[in-house]
């Protein structure tokens, strides 16, 4: 069946399969790591097992192994499907799936044991680095090329951010892993002092702005009015979306980095522009929520719908929290607190999570050959389950964040601090527990949605679909 | 209803993916756009109000704006609004609320302190947050330290000296307290008699004949009593610990249940010795919060 004129899913199928695998791995590492905050001895006082080396690890497996897994599987299917073409090149394609597999099986080894760049969220050594460099290459010529021999005349808006993730990280990833090494595994950044830090958040930023923003917007731009069955609301929202926010995003990543050595107007600059981006992050949110206008009794019968559509309320939230905190008054309070903990799971669970959950649900019985998923009723026991741990994990690091920033900040009337750092730890310490009851439910919707799976794909005979003829 | 008449009025773009997607061409929501707009708006007001947009070496600093504060050392500053000038402005403005109770603090003796509720009130309330940022790290936020690494300032044993001015000592100007490794200078044999002197010395029940042997390296050729003295009580001189108070702050002699284990325990300080090192706090912290700090210490030990 592997021809022309067929669609390459066996790709799709094991993204697919392992973003559920990774997803697991990546969360149940979470779990363990909010566990620790509560009890510091969980680490066993094994160093592979603590607190700073599987953070990273956590963070690593969640945001490129779960969300980069899921990219490419509805990516690999979304613009073969739009392009009404097969993929460019099934080897390649195949490469990127190993080469993919092999980098997180390399950071799986090797955050354990130490071995880290210590830069947040591009941590990995400089030959794993290479080696991303090499399959994310591979990524876009096979993206690239399929888009470049479609059979429709026009791009759909799905490939436009699918496209503009690809290239963003590349450039990203290319300037911040820079490095001289000094040894097989370690190296030096090229950067130093104040020019290291805003090279790492003009990265770490636009990490989140492309490959969990734009990326995960791809998805929902195929996926949404897929499920739904109606047209998206507004072709011209998502050019002008689209543009406002490729354009304004890559200005914002000095709010990372709001009181301290970087220079005032550099961090004035970040704050500007992350308020100017409220519109457009929510352009993207407007036109998925909008397009199921006229159909929103289908959201009380149908979970993956749930999914989508709940992922793009809290797209919604976080990206107006966002630009919000980075106001530098907002910032004094919230900075270094858990409410940015706080902020960054509600759009990684609640969006990168849900979005990408109720993408492969959809994804599963279209590439397995089957009809729908085992168990409809399980996709609504997850989503529920879910959608209670995000709420549980956000509300208690909101609690928890501005109970820290106020403490912080508390001063007697005599002009002496009213609390030491370590009172404001120990006030923590109920909301540290709830947040692991949140992460521990949304890692049991997890192992629910491993078996739906597993039920569907067991005995299955996945075959290639036939490409229709263009008209 | 609503929904028809917009299918209606609302055209599709005409082209169609994967059989069944296709676009809407509706108009941009206007609460969206002025919403985008008024984003603009604000960032246009604050580049002009704020410092923004660099310009070869320099940048924009902003209007109407500046912000003027006296530094910790008196000189009075003006400068365009920054993040850190606005910290500077709130660190004077928490140190012109303490100046009244920090001037008293500097004059007063211990013993002035002590006896007025003002300014023990203050000096307490301070020393809290000091000491928990400070010297919790080591000490632990109730003082009571980590056996066989930070001494225990909540006890009645003082290593250093236990009143005002000692305390002040050791916080100002650090403590270096070592004691010599004795493995390769006494015997095994020997190592085991003096470890039965030390624990005869805090009233144990001990084998008579061994501790005789020990009292004899104890005062003579083991030298310990140069440092610790020949009845034991050691020395605040030298930071040398009292033997004889059964307060054990290195020797885990409390936590062995059997003697041999609390002998075995006393006789690994003795072979390895100690070195333990309390930084000088005298250019990190100034000298009214040493002093209110000092008179926290004391406090919770109930002093001497």
């Amino acid at each position: 069946m592997e021809n022309q004129n067929t669609y390459n899913y066996k790709v799709v199928r094991q993204f697919a399969v392992m973003t559920v695998v990774w997803g697991i791995v990546g969360m149940l590492v979470g779990v363990i790591i909010a566990a620790q905050l509560v009890w510091p001895a969980l680490n066993f006082d094994l160093p592979w097992l603590s607190y700073g080396r599987l953070r990273p690890l956590h963070t690593n497996a969640v945001i490129f192994a779960f969300g980069g897994s899921a990219l490419f599987a509805t990516s690999y299917y979304a613009v073969q499907r739009t392009c009404q073409v097969r993929l460019f090149s099934d080897r390649l394609a195949a490469f990127t799936f190993w080469g993919w597999t092999l980098i997180i099986l390399l950071a799986a080894i090797t955050l354990p044991l130490g071995l880290t760049s210590g830069k947040e969220y591009a941590e990995l050594e400089w030959p794993i680095d290479i080696l991303i460099a090499v399959v994310w290459v591979s990524y876009a010529v096979v993206f690239f090329g399929t888009i470049i021999k479609r059979k429709v005349p026009h791009i759909y808006v799905a490939n436009w951010f699918f496209g503009a993730f690809i290239i963003t990280v590349a450039v990203l990833h290319i300037v911040n892993s820079a490095a001289l090494p000094v040894g097989l595994f370690k190296s030096y950044s090229v950067y130093s002092g104040t020019i290291d830090a805003m090279v790492q958040w003009w990265y770490g930023h636009n990490a989140v702005g492309f490959f969990l923003t734009a990326g995960f917007l791809g998805i929902m731009y195929y996926f949404i009015p897929k499920q739904v069955g109606k047209p998206i609301y507004s072709y011209r929202l998502s050019v002008v979306h689209f543009w406002a926010l490729i354009s304004t995003y890559m200005w914002a990543g000095p709010h990372h980095l709001q009181f301290t050595a970087l220079p005032e107007w550099a961090q004035s600059l970040g704050m500007v522009f992350s308020l100017i981006l409220i519109a457009p992050s929510w352009g993207g949110m407007i036109n998925g929520i909008m397009t199921l206008s006229g159909a929103w009794h289908k959201l009380r019968s149908d979970p993956i719908l749930k999914f989508l559509i709940v992922s793009l309320s809290f797209y919604g939230m976080s990206t107006f929290e966002g630009p919000m905190m980075s106001i530098k008054t907002v910032n004094a309070l919230s900075h270094y607190t858990d409410w940015t903990i706080g902020h960054v799971h509600s759009g990684a669970l609640g969006w990168v999570g849900l979005v990408t959950i109720g993408a492969i649900y959809f994804l599963i019985p279209k590439v397995f050959n089957r009809e729908a998923m085992y168990s409809t009723k399980l996709i609504d026991t997850h989503f529920w389950v879910a959608t209670i741990g995000i709420v549980l994990y956000i509300v208690a690091m909101w609690i928890a964040g501005v109970m820290q920033g106020l403490m912080w900040r508390a001063v007697n009337d005599d002009g002496t601090l009213t609390y030491s750092f370590v009172e404001s730890l120990e006030a923590t310490y109920p909301y540290y527990i709830v947040r692991l009851l949140g992460g521990a439910l949304f890692l049991a919707g997890m192992f629910i949605m491993a078996y739906n799976v597993w039920k569907t794909i067991a005995g299955s005979k996945p075959a290639d679909e036939a490409i229709p003829q263009t008209a | 209803m609503s929904s028809e008449k917009k299918k209606q009025t609302v055209q599709t773009t005409g082209h169609a993916w994967d059989g069944d997607i296709q676009e809407f061409n509706n108009p941009l929501p206007n609460w969206w756009l002025w919403g985008f707009y008024a984003t603009v708006v604000f960032a246009v007001i604050y580049w002009i109000l704020f410092p923004t947009f660099p310009i070869g070496n320099t940048y924009t600093k902003g209007i109407m704006n500046d912000i003027t504060y006296t530094t910790a050392d008196g000189k009075e500053k003006t400068s365009h609004w920054t993040t850190r000038a606005l910290l500077m402005k709130e660190m004077q403005e928490a140190r012109e609320k303490q100046k009244p109770f920090i001037d008293k603090i500097n004059k007063s003796s211990y013993k002035q302190i002590a006896t007025s509720k003002e300014q023990s009130a203050f000096a307490y309330s301070a020393a809290k947050v000091l000491f928990a940022d400070n010297c919790a790290g080591c000490h632990q936020t109730g003082g009571a330290g980590v056996m066989g690494m930070y001494p225990n300032l909540a006890d009645d044993a003082w290593l250093w000296g236990g009143s005002y001015e000692q305390i002040e000592a050791s916080i100002s100007k650090g403590r270096k307290g070592s004691m010599p490794g004795f493995k390769t200078r006494l015997s095994n044999a020997e190592l085991n008699q003096v470890s039965e002197y030390v624990l005869k010395l805090s009233g144990h029940k001990v084998n008579a004949a061994q501790a005789i042997k020990g009292k004899a390296i104890f005062e003579g050729t083991g030298g310990c009593a140069a440092c610790h003295t020949s009845a034991g009580t050691g020395q605040f001189a030298m930071g040398s610990a009292n033997l004889t108070d059964k307060i054990w702050t290195v020797a885990n002699v409390p936590a062995a249940a059997a003697i041999s284990d609390k002998r075995a325990a006393i006789r690994k300080v003795i072979a390895s010795g100690i070195n333990r090192d309390m930084p000088a706090w005298n250019g990190r912290l100034t000298d009214a919060d040493i002093k209110m700090l000092s008179f926290y210490v004391h406090q919770l030990s109930g002093g001497k």
